[in-house]
């Protein structure tokens, strides 16, 4: 049953996508760690940072594709996902700081003495594991999606409506994260980490595995996606997306298969956003910023929606461009991102995958008409000569 | 409001009784009653506005009733359940504007519309049995898209998609079949065509069609349900209705 | 015997005597000025004092009142070598003296010759009284109403007399109002016999307010048995009285909210309500509304000072053209493209609503600019228990007014009624010679203008900064979509709905969470009515 589900999964870009994720995911590192920092080859630290970053935000944005790309769910709210996961691995970096915050505070994270509290919350408790904090991290993301996707898609909320509350859902989480008494340092957010599992943060060695976890969750993540559209599942995702009614008479319950793809894709983005959190070393309710959300749906958009690997591509060359932009020309980074807004959905509607495909699908579909016209022309021609 | 005699309910395949039903104080459906027998085949009419479209969102649950009872197969309460359970009770649908899966390969969308178990688990790990492969090539063959199978849905013509929406019904394997307007835009030959494809289902299953065409009625030669505002003006053979003066003033207008 | 008799004599003698002197006394002092008995302030213990300072009180002369205020705040000086008593200013490391009666300038003296006449808070009390009493024979309103409240504040049995003797003359009913208040006050406080003091908590209940409150809440620990039930049922109704206000004050607030929430919404109300288009550059065009006015305010601060109350006046017609023109640009260039494919409009629409606020930042600085009020929008003033700003409530005003010209226009002009007619059927529209590309930009176009002017409204209560947008955008759609789409009237009560439900949320949960639970409400709202609360029904809708 697996085997044949991830069999499926398997065609030829997404082979060629998982290995080349699972390449770097080994060479990175080995490139970062084992030559010396003049060796023409080497990749320093800050860059594989920085690529770890971007690899979390294409998970993210292959998350967003499962839900808008396959099943039409445009949701403005998956940056919210990414930050429950975040700060359920924060929770964890938090715990491990241990004795060494400011206040010395064995049990208590800095914020807290600073708050005055006398004890540890309820819901911080289980943090100091890594495997209940990497459970949480999926987990709840993956629950806030169960329990509003059901009432969402049960009364049939869709399209525009549904994007508005998924905003509405962002921000209520943005306005309590800012909070001081809900316990998660408010305005500050978690950062100060010291280490994971026992090693250091900072060190490069951290970073490079880090690096591979990402690499290597996202290649995961990818066949994981392939199956699920590529199944039955997946085909009934897309007679949803395009025609939601038709399903429902076949017998469908079209609100089990959408909250399904929802909670699975809010899992994914929690995923991307405990691997994120270590690596950039902070992580505060800025993330939970609808911009945020909003901005995961160009990457989508600019790669291609719908054919999983356009996310790819689309956040890394987004957050790419990003960071030389906002280095050279901070001014006009937000012209330049806004532009691409109105270009992509203007004049690149399919992204650069999606268009890529159409071009190579069309010259194929050439070809093959100029074959069979020779084939008749050939048929034909005895014929002629009578 | 009981117009039919309730022993009619426990034999009949489809049975409505008083059904009403408003869009803000506009009646589409005002104490229609009527009864489908098993194996029977029934052209509905109707003018514009009678309700016909109204009759259908309710019998597949996509409206609920202000009043009235639906039953199907005698012990059934459709106006409890919703589409995707009514669907899967065996009643089908077919829209009046071709819907399919544009998206989707000709065979994708009858191996979608074939009557296997529609849970999210039971689809992710579905495979293809060779049962189920030859029950789609006779679809297929039955409503001859057999050359067409791996082209998207999307290339195909209007009438072409007719009759794909009507193969997935047939994979569907429902009871009952309720047909929206199955030959607009058709051409005469096709229009022939699908009169004979519909009396061919009519054989194992009851069918209800919504249709303007009158030819097409006579073709299908069939017991026929007049609608006017929301209600049944005339029932009988095509003869009957359209010599009822009312069914002429109201709807043939001739 | 005899002895005795003389005994008796001497003493009678001593007292007419002593009677003698006394009024000879009164007689002379009536007749001296009022010098010797400031001068007297000095030297004394403080019982003594206090007892000089009602002698002060008894002459009801308004001349004294420098002196009084000027022991009071411990300014008031007697000098040692000759027993005058002046009121001092520091001068460097000397004194200027000050005539205490007269107010003239009388020299300068070293600190030294100078002793300070003592002060303490009982005397203080007993210098307020006095001032208090004296002050309320003042020709002046506004220093008659402060030394009512003086007396209020510091209610006496001893001023009983005095308050009765004012009160009699006085005419102004403000004035009387808080003097029959400090009556009862100080009645309470006296051994008068209970009915009067029921009388006098019945007065003190009439008046309400937060300090009769607290003067009940005193009187309640020393009254007797007799009068509680009274006080407390006197306390009670003014409480109940003040949440009443309190729950009035809080609907004012709301539909103050809800007023901002409809100027922001209703242009939106526009574009997405009738047109079905997700413009995410809304809030922009808010922001550049009030970004117009503040170039206007400050193109008439530095050539046309004179102009400035008029200044928002002059604003709205231009910020209706100025975000009119750019909605126009918009649906020209961008939206016209995009027509049913609303979840790309939305994101093409987010772009241009980043390049705004860039092309403002740039422009104008990323810091908060300053937009005056003009004069008839600051201030405020009291209705019973409740206050109200003037700019806030022309801001009700306004957004009603907005609404009604929206209405007015969509239903009762020609082109309101083309833009319903290509809403409902756009292809029939066309055929009977609509222009319906034209009337969509206008429609557009108008959304956007709307929101314009909503901006000049806003720019009166928010911070003017390239943000000002973003804080509506989502306040603005969850207006509108729970009001019902496509459904002015919807708009109106969603938005002022709203406004009150957050309103009475916040003193329970507080500002923040009172939000969130708004939203989480919303959110459930949408879940029960997708379509909102004024939702079409039928076919049509469904297609």
């Amino acid at each position: 049953m697996i085997t044949s589900f991830v069999l499926k999964a398997l065609d030829r870009n997404i082979v060629w996508v998982t290995a080349l994720l699972l390449v770097i995911a080994a060479l990175v590192p080995a490139l970062n760690l084992m030559t010396a920092p003049d060796h023409p080859l080497h990749i320093p630290t800050y860059i594989v940072s920085l690529f770890g970053k971007y690899l979390t935000y294409a998970l993210l944005a292959l998350a967003l594709d499962l839900v808008w790309g396959f099943c039409g769910i445009l949701s403005l709210g998956h940056a919210a996902f990414f930050a429950l996961g975040g700060y359920a691995m924060g929770m964890y970096l938090m715990r491990q700081i241990g004795a060494r915050g400011s206040y010395g505070n064995p049990l208590l994270p800095d914020f807290m003495v600073f708050l005055n509290w006398k004890e540890l919350p309820l819901f911080w408790h289980g943090f100091d594991m890594f495997w209940f904090a990497a459970l949480m991290a999926v987990l709840v993301p993956g629950l806030l999606a169960f329990v509003f996707g059901w009432f969402a898609f049960r009364s049939r909320v869709n399209g525009v409506y549904l994007s508005i509350i998924t905003q509405a859902m962002t921000f209520a989480l943005l306005l309590a994260f800012f909070r001081n008494d809900m316990g998660f340092g408010g305005n500050n957010g978690l950062t100060d980490f010291k280490d994971i599992l026992g090693y250091s943060i900072q060190s490069n060695g951290t970073r490079s595995a880090l690096f591979a976890a990402s690499a290597i969750a996202l290649a995961l993540s990818l066949v994981i996606t392939s199956g699920i559209v590529r199944s039955k599942y997946g085909k009934v995702l897309i007679g949803v997306r395009d025609a939601e009614s038709r399903t429902r008479f076949l017998g469908y319950r079209v609100e089990h298969m959408k909250l399904f793809a929802f909670t699975v894709s809010a899992m994914m983005a929690g995923v991307a956003g405990a691997l994120y959190v270590p690596q950039v070393g902070i992580i505060n309710p800025g993330e939970f910023e609808p911009a945020n959300s909003i901005e995961v749906v160009i990457w989508t958009a600019v790669g291609g929606r719908g054919t999983l690997i356009g996310p790819i591509v689309g956040a890394i060359l987004v957050n790419g461009g990003k960071s030389i932009f906002t280095a050279a020309f901070p001014e006009f980074w937000l012209f330049a991102l806004g532009g691409l807004f109105v270009l992509v959905t203007l004049f690149l509607p399919k992204g650069i995958v999606g268009t890529a495909r159409q071009v190579i699908e069309r010259r194929r579909d050439y070809h093959k008409a100029r074959q069979a016209e020779a084939a008749r022309a050939l048929a034909a021609e005895p014929q002629a000569a009578e | 409001m009981n117009t039919l005699a309730s022993n009619a309910k426990p034999t009949s395949i489809l049975y409505l009784d008083g059904v009403s039903v408003s869009f803000d104080g506009f009646k589409a459906l005002n104490s229609l009653s009527f009864v489908i027998e098993p194996g029977e085949l029934r052209a509905i009419i109707g003018p514009n506005g009678a309700g016909k479209t109204t009759m259908m969102d309710i019998i597949t649950g996509k409206t609920r009733p202000d009043e009235g009872e639906v039953f199907f197969k005698g012990a059934v309460d459709l106006t409890q359940k919703d589409e995707a359970e009514i669907a899967q009770l065996g009643i089908g649908r077919k829209f009046q504007k071709p819907t399919v899966f544009e998206s989707h390969t000709v065979w994708d969308n009858l191996e979608l519309a074939l009557n296997r178990k529609r849970g999210v688990f039971s689809t992710l790990f579905y495979r293809l049995t060779a049962e189920d492969k030859a029950r789609i090539e006779e679809i297929l063959s039955t409503v001859r898209l057999t050359n067409r199978k791996d082209d998207y849905a999307a290339n195909l013509s209007h009438g072409q998609k007719q009759w794909l929406e009507i193969g997935m019904l047939l994979a569907q394997e429902p009871e009952l079949l309720l047909v929206d307007e199955p030959v607009a835009g058709m051409t005469d030959a096709e229009t022939t065509e699908t009169a004979l494809l519909l009396k061919e289902i009519a054989k194992t299953r009851s069918v209800v069609v919504v249709e303007h065409d009158m030819g097409f009625i006579r073709d299908l030669g069939v017991k026929v349900t007049c609608l006017a505002e929301g209600s049944v003006l005339a029932e009988g053979s095509i003869d009957f209705v359209s010599a009822d003066p009312k069914v002429i003033e109201n709807y043939l207008g001739r | 015997m005899h002895a005795r008799l003389i005994h008796r004599f001497l003493q009678c003698l001593l007292v007419a005597f002593c009677v003698m002197v006394t009024m000879l006394a009164t007689d002379l002092r009536a007749a001296d000025d009022l010098r010797a008995m400031v001068n007297a302030l000095g030297g004394g213990n403080f019982q003594q004092s206090q007892k000089q300072v009602e002698a002060l009180a008894k002459t009801g002369d308004p001349k004294i009142v420098p002196a009084l205020e000027a022991l009071s705040e411990g300014d008031l000086y007697q000098r040692k070598t000759d027993g005058t008593v002046f009121i001092v200013k520091p001068a460097g490391s000397n004194f200027m003296l000050i005539d205490a009666l007269t107010g003239d300038t009388a020299g300068e003296e070293a600190k030294a010759a100078l002793e300070k006449i003592k002060v303490n808070n009982g005397l203080r009390r007993t210098i307020r009284a006095a001032l208090g009493g004296l002050t309320l024979m003042s020709p002046e309103t506004g220093v008659r109403l402060q030394a009512a409240n003086t007396i209020l504040r510091t209610p006496s049995a001893d001023a009983l007399d005095g308050l009765d003797t004012v009160l009699a003359a006085e005419t102004d009913g403000a004035v009387r109002a808080v003097l029959e208040k400090a009556r009862a006050a100080s009645v309470l406080v006296s051994d008068l016999p209970v009915d009067e003091k029921k009388a006098a908590v019945a007065t003190v209940v009439e008046t309400g307010g937060r300090d009769s409150l607290s003067l009940l809440s005193s009187a309640l620990a020393t009254a007797d048995e007799s009068l509680r039930p009274d006080i407390e049922a006197g306390i009670k109704q003014i409480e109940d009285r003040q949440a009443l206000w309190a729950a009035g004050q809080n609907i004012w607030y709301g539909l103050s909210l809800g007023s901002v929430l409809l100027l922001a919404a209703i242009g939106l109300a526009i574009t997405f309500g009738v047109m079905g288009i997700i413009n995410m550059a809304h809030g922009e065009m808010v922001m550049l509304g009030a970004y117009t006015t503040f170039v206007v305010q400050q193109i008439i601060r530095t050539s046309f000072p004179g102009l400035f109350d008029w200044s928002l006046a002059i604003a709205l017609p231009l910020a209706f053209i100025v975000t009119g023109v750019v909605g126009l640009a918009i649906e020209r260039g961008i939206i016209r493209f995009l027509y049913g494919r609303p979840l790309e409009t939305l994101l093409a629409t987010w772009g241009v609503s980043l390049i705004l606020q860039q092309a403002v930042r740039s422009i104008f600085g990323p810091t908060n600019q300053e937009v005056g009020n003009p004069s008839w929008m600051s201030g405020a003033f009291d209705l019973g228990g409740m206050t109200i700003t003037w700019n806030r409530m022309w801001i009700i005003v306004f957004s009603l007014a907005v609404f009604a010209f929206l209405l007015f226009l969509l239903k009762k002009t020609p082109m309101g009624l083309q833009m319903r007619a290509v809403t409902q059927n756009r292809r029939m529209a066309s055929s009977m010679g609509i222009k319906t590309p034209w009337v969509d930009a206008l429609t557009f176009a108008l959304g956007s203008g709307i929101a314009g002017i909503a901006g000049v409204a806003l720019s009166q209560i928010d911070n003017v900064s390239p943000n000002l947008g973003q804080g509506y955008i989502i306040d603005s759609f969850i207006v509108v979509v729970f009001g019902g789409v496509g459904n002015l009237w919807g708009t109106l009560v969603g938005a002022f709905t709203l406004g009150i439900l957050n309103k009475f949320l916040e003193p329970y949960a507080g500002a923040v969470l009172g939000k969130i639970l708004v939203l989480v409400l919303i959110i459930l709202f949408i879940q029960k009515r997708p379509r909102g609360l004024f939702a079409l029904k039928g076919r049509a809708v469904e297609a």
